[in-house]
């Protein structure tokens, strides 16, 4: 099986790479003068991450909107379904391996059993509708053992991202079952055409979010986090960040005076 | 004798009863809050969606509906953070008005793109609350935008004796209150904890 050891090498390599850069992601960042309702956006690198964020967004509406566009309107209806079956099925051998990875084996049992099930028909199928696909990867491995987002990074072409996730997304490049079968290209291919899928079915969202953001840059590092954060968890309902802590006793509070206010500080 | 029996004739269902009752306590605001995000979903898709109607009249109808079912001043509040504090008393009653104004023109503008997908409320669920007298429930709702995938929206009910009031909405995980308290204290932050810049971007968005 000389795949399977190239695999293997590689694995322990960057098991290794991951262990130096998560350790430096888990080393306290909190500012003590900030109050403790404040949540910081962790952003050191917000002014080259800004200057590739406006790269990015230029990418995307010279190439991967014009592609999404011409997929939602120019491809039959019928065969988008199969299609979103087959690059949905093709991400459960790496939802499996992470599954495990995080020791929730109902989770690595649902990936396992909508790909095995999905083959007879050449991954086109989606087995059980009522089976919702199982999305893991190193990041969220790496956050279910316990390793923080660590700073925010937007990736060039890739999107947002953050030390732990980049790590993440290094490591899956080369443990990829997909890709150890049937080579980087697969996964390569894979990622491109969900990139395009997904554009196709967000195209009036994001355009949305552009229109009524006041700060775009911040609305996509928001959401980024905070969508992390709910993969992690699994859709589960305890949050992981605070919650916002709006009662009705906030709400009905008659404005406090800014003179009183000002003693306080 | 009589007496006697009285008293276990009573005591028997009254046992029953306490055992019956004190459970449901804990959870009694589950099934109000969940009728009340249904029905100011039913209101708000029969209201906002009607033909023939002027962006300025859907607007209005907004308004009311959020006023009545949203923790607006709340709201408002947490999304300013810290900068709530040092906030000059004009500083803030504007904020206040363009704050609302800019979640009523957004949200009336998307509702006139709604066109009768299903929107479905599941269940609630108790969740702690910050303030003693308060209950607080999230109630979970899906939107089939598109049928196969379905959106997971969960609605913050806060409830104190009848009044009902949601305090934040969250799609498929992320919360609308997060988000734009993110966004304002990074505008505030980039012009060195001034708040009139977040405000003039708001009165831009307002108007324009």
């Amino acid at each position: 099986m000389p795949l399977f050891k190239r695999g293997c090498g590689h694995f322990f390599g960057i098991v290794l790479l991951a262990g130096v850069l998560t350790a430096c992601a888990t080393t306290p960042n909190s500012d003590p003068g900030s109050p403790a309702d404040e949540v910081s956006a962790n952003d050191p690198l917000e002014l080259p991450n800004r200057f590739i964020f406006a790269f990015n967004v230029g990418l995307d509406q010279l190439v991967l909107q014009p592609a999404a566009v011409t997929y939602r309107d120019l491809m039959p209806d019928e065969l988008k379904v199969p299609i979103r079956n087959l690059i949905t099925n093709l991400f459960m051998p790496l939802s499996f391996l992470h599954a495990m990875l995080q020791g929730d084996f109902d989770r690595a049992e649902q990936a396992a059993s909508r790909f095995f099930a999905s083959a007879p028909a050449l991954f086109l199928s989606n087995p059980d509708p009522g089976r919702t696909p199982v999305y893991e990867d190193a990041g969220q491995t790496f956050a279910v053992w316990g390793a923080s987002a660590g700073p925010y990074i937007m990736l060039p072409v890739l999107g947002p991202s953050n030390l732990r996730d980049t790590a993440g997304t290094i490591i899956d490049f080369f443990i990829d079952p997909l890709g150890i079968v049937a080579g980087s290209e697969a996964t390569i291919g894979r990622g491109i055409s969900s990139a395009v899928l997904q554009r196709s079915r967000n195209i009036e969202q994001v355009r949305d979010l552009q229109r009524n953001s006041v700060d775009y840059y911040a609305a996509v590092r928001s959401l980024y986090g905070q969508r992390r954060e709910a993969e992690i968890k699994n859709g589960d309902l305890e949050p992981t960040r605070a919650a916002p802590t709006i009662g009705l006793e906030l709400d009905a509070a008659p404005a406090p005076k800014q003179s009183s206010d000002a003693t306080k500080q | 004798m009589a007496g006697r029996r009285w008293t276990t004739a009573i005591a028997g269902p009254l046992f029953a009863l306490i055992i019956a009752v004190s459970p449901a306590r804990a959870d009694q605001h589950l099934v109000p809050s969940s009728d009340f995000v249904r029905s100011l979903a039913d209101r708000a898709i029969s209201t906002l969606t009607a033909e023939g109607q002027s962006s300025e009249m859907r607007r209005e109808q907004f308004r009311g509906l959020f006023r009545e079912g949203f923790a607006v001043n709340g709201i408002a509040r947490f999304v300013l953070g810290r900068y709530w504090r040092r906030a000059s008393e004009a500083d803030r009653t504007e904020y206040m008005a363009l704050f609302e104004d800019v979640i009523v023109n957004t949200w009336a503008d998307r509702f006139s793109e709604y066109s009768g997908e299903k929107f479905e409320v599941q269940k609630a669920f108790d969740a702690p609350s910050a303030h003693q007298a308060e209950r607080v429930a999230i109630v979970r709702s899906m939107f089939f935008i598109d049928p196969q995938t379905p959106v997971r929206i969960d609605w913050r009910v806060a409830s104190r004796g009848d009044i009902y009031k949601i305090t934040d909405v969250s799609v498929e995980g992320i919360s609308m209150a997060n988000t734009q308290r993110d966004e304002f204290s990074s505008v505030i932050r980039s012009n060195r904890g001034d708040i009139s810049a977040l405000l003039e971007i708001l009165r831009k968005k307002r108007d324009g």
